[in-house]
């Protein structure tokens, strides 16, 4: 008995330490986000000793946060919003209907999956700026949405073909057509997959630093990443501000993993395993 | 492991749907099918297509970005990065090792993490959905925030210094800081780069024991196994297709990924973080009025083919084990 019991306590030590190694830099995103100008240079301590909320403050609305978290929130919502639509329409279709080329776009749109972003990336720049919308928030837009397609194409792909035949069978012998069917049998019957991809999308989405970088350079049109990072490119960067606009950045990507857990892990799962 | 999942969802397509009897209906579910797939289509053919093609064909052409004209050289780029030019090829090599030590240290540092990590949070009850939870953060967050608090925790004055200090391991410590040392920093990424891939890994390891037949453990312990033979003898074989995926995106991620690279060292100090990822955004965006363009484009290709050849590798050999 004795014995189980030590290798019990030995298990939660152990998972505590990674526990601990796992929320590290949080904890220090945290603190120095509530530290001055004069106690982040001191370092030190984690819990601070003179806490203030100026910084968080002053990060938000001087230093134009509010602004570029606006500018996020514009250019995640349409990706989302639009991944749902092009690909949601585009899934039915490869599930459920019949007509020539399903399986060779199919095909297509899954084998991008092999090609990198690092290897498109300097193509899209060249043809958007010959189409006129690079540096400008659609120009970043449509390529995320396009990104998004080999795994949403298969995950809402592999939804609607496991939602039973009969009851669209049923439906069409009630006189209703493609577009009826698809609205209001299998866009609700797809929830939970339609969460998955919108929080899947969501998360990289907020966070691109990569493609927004080399095509932004309007101030007024950055996103978070750009606005932290135009931060730090200062000679001696004043980190209780860095830390502050980072806690702004992560906050919102927390919050919705603590809602919608669930979706992230089934989402996860049944994309490396599907 | 991705090409078996297209083919499993490529047999599934070929169960045709029954067919719509007359010709005029069958024209119309022609035309509504095409509309479904219309504006993805579209997309698919200016944001991928043509890229796609554009991009191909770059690499066989000097360029600017600028002048009107690109200039044809052939393979000349190829064999630029591979062995011809004096500056350029020396590069690459010295980045193509760095992206290999990230191959293989990410993986195997993960998997070693991770799979005791799951083993041991499957083993206890309480607290085990909170724990899950804290575990998930480095994933959830990943991206330029967590770099940027990782450097800072790193700085020379930084907590991490402070800590080793503190529990007497001041030996360990970096006065210049972790990423300001030519032989600390790309260590220190990779580890960087573990914390933040053990997530993904650990939670498939949890979902993949959760299936192994808990009566099964219990009847090689009444029989007297020991802890670690159960480990070794039967939870890591039942778990080899696991961990053949996170050995696959490790790889993809090391040729793909470059991000944390350019965010926390953008290669320094002295090139000693550089990789093929980085090198690619640097000839594609930051060479000014010289001609790099074709070189960037034939850089990427590379890494494509190095990316399809490895998974194909992969996907082999998971195939044998299964």
């Amino acid at each position: 008995m004795s014995r189980s019991r030590a290798a019990r306590i030995a298990a939660y030590v152990a998972l505590a330490v990674y526990a601990a190694i796992s929320v590290y830099p949080f904890l220090w995103m945290v603190s120095g986000a509530f530290k001055s100008r004069t106690e982040i240079l001191q370092g030190g301590h984690l819990i601070p000793q003179h806490p203030t909320l100026d910084t968080l403050v002053d990060t938000w609305s001087r230093l134009n946060f509010v602004q570029y978290f606006g500018n996020s929130l514009i250019v995640t919502g349409s990706t989302v919003i639009g991944v749902l639509v092009v690909y949601s329409l585009a899934s039915y279709a490869f599930a459920v209907l019949n007509f020539p080329g399903r399986k060779v776009l199919f095909w297509f749109f899954v084998s991008l999956l092999f090609v990198p972003g690092i290897t498109v990336l300097l193509p899209v720049v060249i043809l958007e700026k010959e189409l006129g919308v690079l540096g400008t928030h659609l120009g970043l837009v449509l390529p995320f949405i396009n990104g998004t397609a080999p795994l949403t194409v298969l995950l809402l792909t592999n939804s609607y073909s496991s939602i039973p035949r009969e009851m669209r069978e049923a439906a069409r012998a009630d006189g209703a057509g493609e577009p009826r069917i698809f609205w209001s049998i299998y866009l609700p019957l797809a929830r939970p997959a339609h969460i998955t991809i919108a929080v899947l999308t969501a998360v990289p989405t907020w966070n691109e630093y990569v493609l927004t970088r080399v095509s932004i350079s309007d101030a007024s049109l950055y996103t978070l990443p750009l606005g932290l990072e135009s931060l730090i490119s200062s000679e001696v960067p004043r980190y209780n501000e860095v830390m502050a606009a980072s806690l702004i950045l992560v906050l919102p990507v927390i919050a919705l993993f603590l809602f919608l857990q669930r979706y992230f892990v089934n989402g996860l799962v049944g994309a490396i395993k599907g | 492991m991705t090409t078996l999942t297209v083919k499993d969802r490529a047999g599934r397509l070929r169960e045709e749907p029954p067919r719509g009897g007359r010709p005029r209906g069958r024209w119309k579910e022609i035309l509504t099918g095409w509309a479904f797939v219309l504006p993805a289509v579209a997309l698919f053919l200016v944001m991928g297509l043509y890229t796609i093609g554009s991009g191909f064909a770059l690499s066989f052409a000097k360029w600017n970005g600028f002048t009107p004209e690109w200039l044809w050289v052939g393979i000349q780029n190829y064999k630029d990065l591979l062995y011809a030019d004096p500056s350029l090829a020396p590069e690459m090599r010295r980045a193509a090792w760095n992206t290999l030590q990230v191959m293989i240290a990410v993986p195997a540092l993960t998997v070693a993490i991770a799979l005791p990590l799951a083993v041991t949070l499957n083993s206890i009850r309480r607290l085990r959905s909170l724990l899950r939870s804290v575990y998930f953060l480095p994933y959830v967050t990943s991206g330029i925030a967590v770099y940027y608090a990782w450097r800072y925790v790193l700085e020379p004055e930084g907590s991490v210094n402070l800590l080793l200090r503190a529990l007497g391991l001041g030996s360990l410590s970096q006065p210049q800081g972790f990423l300001g040392n030519p032989s600390t920093a790309l260590p220190t990424l990779i580890l960087i780069l573990v914390w933040s891939s053990v997530p993904v890994a650990t939670l498939l390891y949890l979902s993949g024991l959760q299936a192994i037949d808990p009566n099964m453990i219990e009847a090689a312990q009444i029989d007297g196994a020991a802890p670690r033979h159960v480990l070794r003898r039967i939870i890591w074989p039942l778990l080899r297709p696991i961990t053949a995926a996170i050995v696959l995106l490790g790889v993809r991620d090391a040729l793909h990924g470059f991000q944390i690279f350019l965010i926390m060292t953008g290669g320094g100090p002295g090139g000693h973080t550089d990789v093929l990822g980085l090198m690619t955004y640097r000839l594609s965006f930051f060479k000014g009025l010289a001609q790099t363009l074709g070189v960037a484009s034939a850089l990427g290709w590379l890494l494509f083919a190095a990316a399809l050849l490895l998974t194909l590798v992969n996907a082999r050999m998971l195939r044998r084990i299964r």
